[in-house]
């Protein structure tokens, strides 16, 4: 059975401010198997946003593959069977919650009867039941986070990708936004999100990989990886931020491996 | 298709509930209602009269509305991030083009066939009146010119933001409007380069006149023959796939970017 996410020596470049070439990725390799909750780690430039941008296909990588189950990231059918919620989740304020969800429905080609279900189903799953036929200009952030998350589900996805899924959010909101996220892997989905909240992290992911200057330089379980120090990842570049240390938490693993 | 018509009826809601048509539909009303109190030059001209600025007018605030609508929609997708959620969709470039096409110009139409209709009405009010085969092949041909607009602005938005593309796109039409029924006596007198550069642009700009019916309506001419309504129609089909398939070229492989690039 394929990955959920596959990555091969992804370079992105792109112009640089004095006519030069930057690389934003430098030969990014990495796999995300089916039914893992995938943490993507970063400091701030590393590398997150890019990789996502490239996944989702809103800019073409300048060398390398993506695929998505097996589908090159550049065609359409690859987003077929993703969602996607992004930090500041911009929609159409004229639109109220459940025209959004309709219209996401329509362009996944779910049947009239299936989008009308599914945008009660998801309205009620993000709690904005009574919302739900309010314009979104009406909506608070988080509330257009909770919308954002919905649309993102609409197609009940394989994969499901969050780029700081937290980040809007109240604490209450963190907390379901965890159940949810929880009851996707238990029906066997895959996430794969971004976040600087690595006590989230931590709580909540199979697996991590961290991104330090377009290069992967950790990857692996967590409580692996925290243990003894971890493994750094395999071939990869030497890792910079002094020896393994025993016992330390994914904060005190991260910023060794970063710095 | 069904993803082109969903995001056609986006636009289409957007326009309904914003308030830009409205007031120009509002500003047109009391601009015939004005004209009508008029009598300048005795009750029969007057109607001529009316109907010549009518229709002007009708034509200015369609091509206005052409215009701002068409050159909005992909700029707005970029400035309020909504790109990122529907390229995140199954959903390619070349129909995300399409179906913003497809709105600007179904909006645009709709508030065309209002304009006519107010101005029938007005008409009929001060006992005047269209030809009813006439303004049915103005309303066709002047779709058809709408049409060409809309792409051409759609195209000019790939690249550019919406004030530049707006911008753009007025000086070309209005260039084409005024200045292309004019280069055939040009091309005459002019030589060598300038002759060359006056026939690449005599066919490069759309020839907006061929759907101009405005005269046959004021004069109650009899209709144009079918043929050559139906020639206007495929050349404005024709112009509209070029500067549709111009935008794509531009569009298909431009870079989005959330926040910083890395």
């Amino acid at each position: 059975m394929s990955n959920a996410i596959d990555i091969q020596d992804l370079v992105v470049e792109f112009p640089g401010a004095r006519g030069g070439t930057v690389r934003a990725l430098q030969g990014l390799s990495l796999s995300v198997a089916r039914g893992q909750v995938y943490g993507f780690l970063g400091p701030n430039g590393a590398g997150k946003t890019t990789t996502m941008n490239v996944l989702l296909g809103f800019i073409q990588a300048s060398a390398g593959v993506a695929r998505l189950f097996d589908e090159d990231v550049r065609q359409t059918i690859a987003r077929r069977r993703i969602g996607y919620l992004p930090e500041h989740p911009d929609t159409y304020k004229f639109l109220t919650g459940r025209e959004l969800l309709l219209m996401a429905g329509r362009l996944f080609g779910l049947p009239r009867a299936a989008r009308n279900a599914r945008a009660a189903e998801l309205l009620a799953l993000v709690g904005l039941e009574t919302a739900g036929d309010r314009r979104l200009a009406t909506y608070s952030r988080g509330m257009l986070q909770r919308i954002g998350l919905a649309q993102a589900l609409v197609n009940d996805p394989d994969l499901v990708i969050l780029d700081e899924p937290a980040s809007g959010f109240d604490p209450l909101g963190r907390i379901r936004i965890r159940e949810i996220i929880a009851a996707l892997r238990a029906r066997g989905k895959t996430v794969f999100f971004s976040s600087h909240e690595l006590s989230e992290v931590e709580r909540i992911c199979d697996r991590v990989g961290i991104l330090a200057a377009g290069r992967l330089v950790a990857e692996g379980r967590v409580a692996e990886l925290v243990k003894a120090g971890g493994p750094a990842v395999a071939g990869g570049p030497a890792v910079a931020g002094g020896p393994a240390v025993a016992g330390e938490n994914l904060e005190q693993y991260f910023i060794r491996m970063v710095t | 298709m069904i993803r082109i018509l969903t995001l056609a009826w986006i636009v289409w809601l957007e326009m309904i509930r914003r308030k830009d048509i409205y007031v120009l539909l509002i500003l047109l009303a009391a601009f015939l209602v004005a004209l009508m109190a008029l009598n300048l030059f005795g009750l029969d001209r007057a109607v001529s009269y009316l109907k010549e600025i009518g229709l002007l007018l009708a034509w200015l605030c369609a091509w206005i509305l052409a215009v701002s609508i068409s050159t909005r929609q992909l700029p707005q997708e970029e400035r309020q991030g909504t790109i990122f959620t529907l390229l995140a969709k199954p959903v390619g470039r070349a129909e995300i083009l399409l179906g913003k096409w497809l709105g600007a110009w179904i909006v645009t139409s709709a508030a065309a066939l209002v304009f006519y209709v107010l101005l029938a009405l007005i008409l009929a009010l001060r006992g005047g009146g269209f030809g009813g085969m006439v303004l049915a092949q103005a309303w066709l041909l002047h779709l058809g010119l709408l049409a060409v607009i809309t792409a051409l602005g759609i195209a000019f938005s790939t690249r550019l933001n919406a004030d530049a593309s707006a911008v753009l796109t007025y000086v070309v039409t209005l260039a084409a409007w005024l200045f292309l029924p004019r280069v055939p006596d040009l091309v005459l007198t002019a030589r060598g380069a300038a002759q060359t550069g006056l026939m690449v642009i005599y066919y490069a700009l759309p020839h907006l006149e061929l759907f101009d019916l405005r005269r046959r309506l004021v004069y109650g001419w009899p209709p144009a023959p079918d043929a050559a309504v139906l020639w206007a129609l495929c050349y404005g089909l024709l112009m509209t796939a070029v500067f549709l398939m111009l935008g794509w070229l531009a569009y298909r492989n431009k870079r989005f970017t959330r926040g910083a690039m890395l």
